[in-house]
């Protein structure tokens, strides 16, 4: 049982914790291999990297709306939306005909053995980090219909 | 003494955090999974619980970094025991993973275990899957080397983890990938070249064996795309190993594996077609060869747990998010010969997708924008000549045998206003359940809306309806869910999926029922659920574990920091 209470002490100790983007490098769509530290690290520009999967609802529903608002936040912010795909190699073919079907314009990277995924303790899909010179400034754990606002009211403030 | 050594690594972590500018960073993630199995009765059925109704799986995962090192470590804990049906051999608290990686400019170097895939894994895979109880790590040694930017290298030699042991035998890797497009500078041309190798070498105790005991298994792919259009190919070959027939090696069956997969599409802004085809024939690849057999596990075998899989051999499939859609899944069948009339050496077949939108202002498409998809996947047995005594087999090249399972859906996606947004699948599948795992063949219709309102600025519902027409096994389902989000961290679940067809001897109409909710905070999420579990495959990536139907109260926590 003390395993578990020092499990629940962690647990609280740690939800006000966050951490660096890590100094990974991972497949963009055309096979290129990108560094994240070096490709996005331009000063006080925000990168909102959204942890997704063809296959999963709630992260398809959160980049659709997130799609239909990427102009409008654009035009206010420097800011630049990423959506990691989470797939393996069961689902990742479905990638890029799924992101053109949907008509959405972000950039993707390819997480395939999910090395990013893990990096950042990330259990479940969806979840999103926003990323401010190279510090995680807000994490966004899960969607629901509305949350996009929630962020974006959080994204003006930073 | 492994407790005073954990309370001393979190204190330390936790002390180290406060101050980490100075000297590096720590971070980790913390996941829990836990249930207590209650006594259940469904008709005249009585489903006892575990005799330990208490059972729990935890992970907790902490790396330090400072400069270019990063060191983890992976803590397990199933205490009092794994939660019903995992692999036995994850038992009580243990160190799951431990590593020290070096990475610099163009060279990383990992010690201990580490995770890695080549290609599309039909050689290799390595990672966890907590929900099905996959951890294969390797154990040993990588580099990987970037001499130029369109150059990578990776040299690896480890054991399999299996449980929190190793397995018995050595396994060597090598990969490159070449980027042509790089050096040619191509701008509207990707071309791309990878070779891979994977060796295990596993003694024997088979006295005067006819195999080696290393075998070799090669790779090579191509991608290709070319403004819109793409195209992908792998070819794998793995060299002459005995068979397994009954779980244990043939001596006088030995025969070498191989597999084809093409991939290609065209995707242009609103519009995506893809189109996968495989074909496999003898292509598993186990550290072991010989399973370990588990008598007080019902006879089941390290095969049934996925321990100790080497390479990775998901089924091309769409992965459906209604519940009825997931009662019946495909996945690759294991190689067995249970009988002449049942040989299952290979498979072949494909899987096709349109992606479209019809973008908004147009006819279909209306004020919001219509998406379409439509997916058709075909998987068949290998045809050939098979012979059960003595065990033999010549597998046609591109003859399809039994059909194994076919699945052919249609979802479409519409926002109707700014309040509310509809989804609507349909879903035809043939199930041949004789060849898969035992069972009738099954014809089933599914049909499932979902419905999101939005409330207001912060609050929503969703309801969602399902209905399954299924000719036999258990027959007709229908199914309903309501969710309700308080804001953006609460919400509540409560759903049902009714067997009400079920005309099986002893089994009857069955409501599997279950309500629960869940609170978020950042990176961190508890969720408690209570319900009645349906039996059957649970499958993540088209790799599934077995659970056993259950009743109980569940927690899940799971936080990163």
């Amino acid at each position: 049982m003390k395993f578990y209470s020092l499990f629940f002490l962690l647990f609280i100790n740690s939800v006000v914790a966050q951490s660096k983007l890590p100094n990974l490098s991972i497949s963009k769509l055309n096979n290129e291999k990108i560094n994240l530290n070096e490709t996005y690290n331009e000063t006080d520009k925000i990168y909102v990297f959204s942890f997704w999967a063809t296959w999963c609802a709630p992260c398809i529903e959160e980049l659709n709306a997130l799609n239909e608002v990427y102009d409008a936040w654009k035009k206010e912010l420097s800011l630049e939306i990423i959506a990691v795909s989470t797939d393996d190699s069961r689902t990742q073919k479905r990638v890029k005909p799924l992101l053109n079907g949907k008509g959405w314009s972000f950039d993707v990277l390819l997480d395939t053995n999910q090395d990013l995924k893990r990096a950042l303790g990330i259990i479940n899909i969806p979840y999103t980090i926003v990323v401010k010179n190279g510090e995680i400034v807000h994490i966004q754990n899960g969607f629901t219909p509305g949350a996009e606002d929630e962020l974006h009211t959080k994204l003006l403030e930073l | 003494m492994k407790k005073t050594i954990l309370s001393l690594l979190i204190l330390s972590g936790l002390s180290i955090s406060a101050q980490e500018k100075k000297t590096g960073l720590l971070y980790g993630s913390f996941e829990s999974n836990s249930q207590w199995y209650l006594n259940d009765k469904i008709n005249d059925r009585e489903i006892k619980h575990p005799e330990d109704p208490f059972r729990s799986n935890n992970y907790l995962q902490l790396n330090y970094n400072y400069s270019k090192w990063t060191a983890g470590v992976q803590l397990e804990s199933y205490a009092p025991n794994a939660l019903l049906n995992y692999n036995p051999k994850y038992d009580e608290t243990n160190l799951g993973i431990y590593f020290l990686n070096y990475k610099a400019d163009k060279i990383d170097v990992t010690a201990g275990h580490f995770y890695e895939q080549f290609g599309s894994g039909l050689i290799l895979r390595t990672w966890e899957d907590r929900a099905l109880g996959i951890n294969n790590a390797l154990r040993g040694g990588r580099i990987k080397y970037n001499p130029t930017d369109y150059l990578s290298l990776t040299g690896l030699y480890g054991r399999q983890r299996t449980g929190f042991d190793v397995a018995n035998s050595d396994i060597f890797g090598f990969n490159t990938e070449l980027n042509i497009s790089s050096i040619l500078k191509l701008e509207v041309s990707d071309l791309a070249l990878g070779l891979s190798y994977v060796g295990r070498d596993e003694k024997t105790s088979i006295n005067k064996p006819k195999f080696e005991s290393l075998t070799n298994a090669f790779s090579g792919r191509v991608n290709f795309s070319h403004n819109s259009f793409y195209v992908s190919t792998e070819y794998a070959y793995k060299s002459e190993d005995a068979m397994i027939v009954n779980n244990k090696i043939d001596n006088n069956f030995i025969k070498p594996g191989n597999a084809l997969l093409i991939n290609f599409g065209y995707s242009q802004k609103n519009l995506g077609i893809d189109a996968t085809l495989r074909r496999m024939v003898n292509m598993s690849f186990y550290s072991e060869r010989e399973p370990d057999l588990y008598i007080e596990n019902g006879g089941s075998t390290s095969y049934n747990f996925n321990d100790k899989i080497v390479n990775y051999l998901p089924a091309l499939t769409k992965q459906h998010h209604f519940n009825l859609a997931n009662i019946y899944v495909y996945q690759v069948q294991k190689i067995d010969i249970p009988d002449p009339a049942i040989a299952k050496i290979g498979e072949i077949g494909g899987q096709f997708d349109v992606f479209y939108n019809f973008e908004k202002g147009t006819d279909i498409g209306g004020k919001y924008g219509t998406k379409v998809t439509v997916n058709v996947a075909n998987w068949y047995n290998l045809d050939g000549d098979y012979n059960y005594f003595p065990p033999s087999y010549d597998v046609k090249i591109l003859a399809s045998g039994k059909k194994y399972f076919s699945d052919y859906n249609i979802e479409i996606t519409k926002k109707i206003n700014d309040k509310l947004q509809g989804n609507f699948i349909y879903v035809n599948q043939y199930v041949n359940q004789k060849y898969l795992q035992g069972g009738s063949l099954v014809k089933t219709n599914i049909v499932a809306a979902d419905a999101t309102y939005k409330l207001n600025k912060t609050q929503s519902i969703r309801l969602q309806g399902e209905h399954m027409w299924a000719d036999a096994d258990k027959k007709n389902w229908a199914g309903a869910t309501l969710e309700y989000y308080v804001n953006q961290k609460l919400s509540f679940y409560v759903w049902d999926m009714y067997n009400y067809g079920n005309d099986k001897v002893g089994e009857g109409k069955v409501h599997y029922y279950n309500l629960g909710g869940s609170y978020r905070k950042g990176a961190s999420r508890v969720a408690l659920n209570y319900g009645r579990q349906r039996g059957g495959l649970v499958c993540v990536g088209g790799v599934c574990r077995f659970v056993p139907e259950s009743k109980g109260v569940s927690i899940s926590l799971s936080t990163s920091f």
